[in-house]
């Protein structure tokens, strides 16, 4: 019985260590996991290896789907247009293989994360805050660089998450400035989301009526039309200049559209995800035209710079929205840092981290200037400057610029020394 | 039948080779020599060999499997934890309850906070040793269902369906708004750390990954908690759960105590609610507040009318089909290569996989009410007349 026992064990015991084996990987000098030297599923570029990034994204019924879907195919077409190019150090590059739904649930996220996780090099998108939030532990402990589809102010405190342009924090400090300037307003209201959205656009709407001396309130609502009784009141009541709002478009329309009604003439400016061209078919379309501006991380999809362009023609005939645009500006970072680990002939997971530590500039053909790819660790690097649009019923999204891209005087002087909220 | 019974059980002779009565007889896989045998656990020989074979088999599958199928076999042993509490209650009981969610979100918060980073941004108290805060979890959740039973004693049926659905919506507006303690909606908290003596299951280590450590944990702690429910409903406890589920007038007529029994029912089911949400949380690492929805209630009831209500090995049927479900949906459209997988088209996978997980649970409700269970007792009779099944 003993020996039956014995043998059992050392049985299980090899059975164990032969299958741990297999669990490991290839050590190569150069690259580790998600790069091939076999060509992608479906290459331009047949000769070349493969560098394969994970999409993380919320594509059929979370609440940011119609902005996702866009999303993720601009950034389909920016890296198709990339291996058109001849891909990068010999290899191109493939974001459609490991493309999963998170449906806007932190769990799922989790789960779809760790399903592709040992078959990407990095993610090409991770939308959403507290879906990231859920995965941030395990990408800084494996190293993982990741492009957030989101603006939240802490990601510039993480190494392994990418940014582009201006967080929502220093967004609205420059839509208070803007307005304290333009239409000299002496009070403002934050009406927004509660989360890392809407609170942390708050935050900056504080920091900036503080500065600029303007009378300060902040109203949270809750996401819903059937919701937004409370900040209608609110609104009509107090009667501020000029309110700032970080909502839905949905919820926007309803805020807007009642409080104009009710007599309210001051000021909103919402920023980016507030808006929908499609508002403009709404009932509350008119009071949009009259009070509404739009703040932004940078210009909307008609804008004339080179890479506003290239995204055109790269995204084909579809109807225009600024979910390509941000799908598009996100990818550069991203770029930018693979371009730099195979010259530094390290495609490791750490290769490439090193890559985008060592980043200061990153070309955006235009669409925001190279110094707003600054990745050195810490707030002082973040990139402050956002835009001002207009409603402009002629325009392919119904904005156009009004102000390009400024820093006003808060966010200059603002000293991030931590993520604005909480 | 019974005439039978009394028969093996007073007349049959002692097997040859002095065995032991509790032994089954050869072949003859319900004939029970003995009372206790009757009531033993594992009753029947081929029950034992099988249970023991699939606990080996599942305790070597972590040295074999990729890290992301053991992490999703990990939330299954998890969720097969908060089917099992609500098989009691649902299931062995009858009492329909909705609020489910609500309790799993009280374990987890409660959880969490013991466990948390004191100097984190919501509260935390830093006491990371497991068995504490998973039992502290089970308690407090316990408690709340003890509170919230007394309803169950005035109401039943679809009325205590709405009451407990009450309960869902109450839970989620407080967890909204308890920034200090849930991190608030848009941002959560990290779920419960777990540690003990001195190992870290929730990070890599030098011998073994994180996922396969939690499941290994995972799959002792489903035993642990398995045990006690599969015991419970061949007590006398289980028995008046049945009478209170079956007829309660008639149960109340014979002396079975409704309001005691419904108290119980609620307690162990919240107990073993709040056990499994800490558990959740501590497997997938970080959680939202607005997890805790009806959602969530609904899936559970969907694991337990799946796996077969008023089953043990039902509940960790069906709560292993729900969990892995998602992911074979995933895998599903790879064989239907004219699905396309580009998002702006229509319908593109991720619109067939979230429609697939749907069609699969009518499909399933309509061709097996009985669910997994009934299929697994349909194979077994199939073969246990083999070869003269009809």
């Amino acid at each position: 019985m003993k020996a039956r026992t014995g043998l059992a064990v050392a049985v299980a015991a090899g059975l164990a260590l032969t299958l741990t084996a297999c669990r490991g990987q290839d050590d190569e000098v150069s690259t580790d996991v998600g790069v091939t030297a076999d060509a992608c599923p479906s290459a331009v570029n047949t000769d070349n290896g493969c560098i394969y990034l994970g999409v993380i994204s919320d594509l059929t019924t979370g609440p940011f789907a119609p902005l996702a879907v866009p999303i993720t195919d601009a950034q389909k077409a920016f890296w198709k247009r990339v291996n058109d190019a001849g891909g990068i150090g010999g290899y191109d590059i493939d974001v459609t293989t490991y493309v999963r739904d998170n449906k806007y649930d932190p769990q799922v996220h989790n789960q779809v994360y760790q399903e592709i996780k040992g078959k990407v090099l990095a993610l090409a998108q991770t939308l959403g805050s507290p879906t990231t939030a859920a995965i941030l532990d395990d990408l800084k402990a494996n190293n993982i660089v990741s492009a957030p589809a989101s603006w939240t102010s802490g990601w510039d405190f993480e190494d392994v998450i990418i940014e582009s342009g201006a967080n929502y924090c220093f967004e609205s400090m420059n839509a208070v400035d803007y307005a304290a300037d333009n239409f000299q307003a002496k009070s403002v209201m934050a009406v927004h989301w509660p989360g890392d959205y809407g609170a942390d656009a708050a935050a900056g709407v504080k920091v900036a009526a503080d500065a600029r001396g303007l009378t300060f309130t902040d109203v949270e609502t809750q996401p819903g039309p059937d919701n937004q009784a409370g900040a209608i009141q609110e609104i009509v009541t107090k009667k501020p200049d000029l309110v700032i709002i970080t909502t839905g478009p949905t919820d926007a329309a309803t805020v807007i559209g009642n409080a104009a009604a009710a007599g309210y003439t001051g000021k909103f400016i919402g920023t980016s995800p507030t808006w929908n061209p499609a508002l403009l078919e709404s009932p509350a379309a008119d009071a949009f035209r009259a009070l509404y501006l739009q703040s932004g991380p940078w210009q909307s999809f008609g804008a004339n710079t080179p890479g506003h362009e290239a995204m055109r023609a790269a995204v084909g005939n579809v109807q225009p929205n600024d979910g390509y645009t941000a799908g598009w500006v996100w990818s550069y970072p991203l770029k930018a840092a693979l371009e730099k680990a195979a010259d530094d002939g390290d495609l490791t997971r750490t290769g490439l981290l090193n890559a985008v530590k060592s980043l200061t500039t990153v070309d955006y053909e235009g669409m925001l200037p190279p110094e707003a790819g600054n990745y050195a660790p810490g707030g002082a690097s973040a990139y402050r400057a956002s835009v001002i649009s207009k409603v402009d019923d002629t325009a392919p999204t119904g904005v156009s610029v009004v102000k390009d891209l400024f820093v006003g005087p808060t966010a200059q002087a603002y000293d991030l020394s931590k993520p604005c909220w909480p | 039948m019974t005439s039978l019974a009394e028969q093996t059980r007073t007349g049959a002779p002692p097997e040859p080779g002095g065995r032991r009565r509790s032994r089954a007889a050869r072949g003859r896989p319900r004939l029970y020599l003995s009372y206790g045998q009757d009531m033993a656990l594992l009753n029947t020989r081929p029950k034992r060999t099988a249970v023991i074979g699939l606990v080996i088999l599942a305790a070597l599958l972590p040295f074999s499997m990729p890290d992301d199928l053991l992490h999703l076999l990990a939330l299954g042993f998890v969720a097969t934890i908060g089917a099992i509490g609500l098989n009691l209650v649902t299931g062995y009981a009858g009492q329909i309850s909705l609020g489910h969610a609500f309790f799993l979100g009280v374990g987890a918060y409660t959880a969490a906070v013991i466990s948390g980073d004191p100097d984190g941004r919501t509260i935390g108290f830093g006491i990371t040793f497991l068995p504490l805060w998973l039992l502290a979890a089970g308690l407090v959740a316990g408690l709340t269902g003890l509170v919230v039973a007394p309803l169950a004693v005035r109401l039943r049926g679809l009325y205590l369906a709405i009451v407990t659905l009450g309960l869902v919506f109450i839970g989620l507006h407080i967890f909204r708004e308890w920034d200090s303690v849930t991190g608030g909606p848009g941002l959560g908290r990290p779920g419960a750390i777990p540690e003990m003596f001195g190992i870290n299951f929730a990070v890599d280590g030098p011998a073994m990954t994180r996922d396969q450590k939690l499941y290994l944990l995972t799959l002792v702690l489903l035993l642990i908690f398995a045990l006690p429910a599969a015991n419970l409903a061949r007590s006398k406890v289980g028995r008046a759960f049945a009478a209170v589920r079956d007829r309660d007038m008639a149960a109340s007529i014979i002396g079975v105590s409704l309001t005691r029994y419904k108290l119980l029912a609620f307690a162990i089911s919240s107990f073993y609610a709040g056990c499994a949400g800490a558990l959740l949380t501590m497997v997938i690492g970080f959680f939202d507040p607005t997890s805790w929805n009806l959602q969530l209630s609904i899936e559970y009831l969907a694991m337990v009318l799946i796996g077969g209500a008023g089953t043990i090995s039902g509940s960790i049927m069906g709560a292993l089909f729900i969990t892995l479900l998602p992911r074979l949906t995933r895998e599903l459209p790879a064989l239907m290569p004219f699905i396309s997988d580009s998002v702006t088209d229509m319908p593109n996978v991720f619109q067939v996989e979230t429609m697939l997980y749907g069609l699969l649970i009518i499909g399933f409700l309509i061709f097996e009410p009985r669910g997994l269970y009934g299929i697994w007792v349909r194979c077994r009779n199939y073969w246990r007349s083999w070869p003269f099944s009809y």
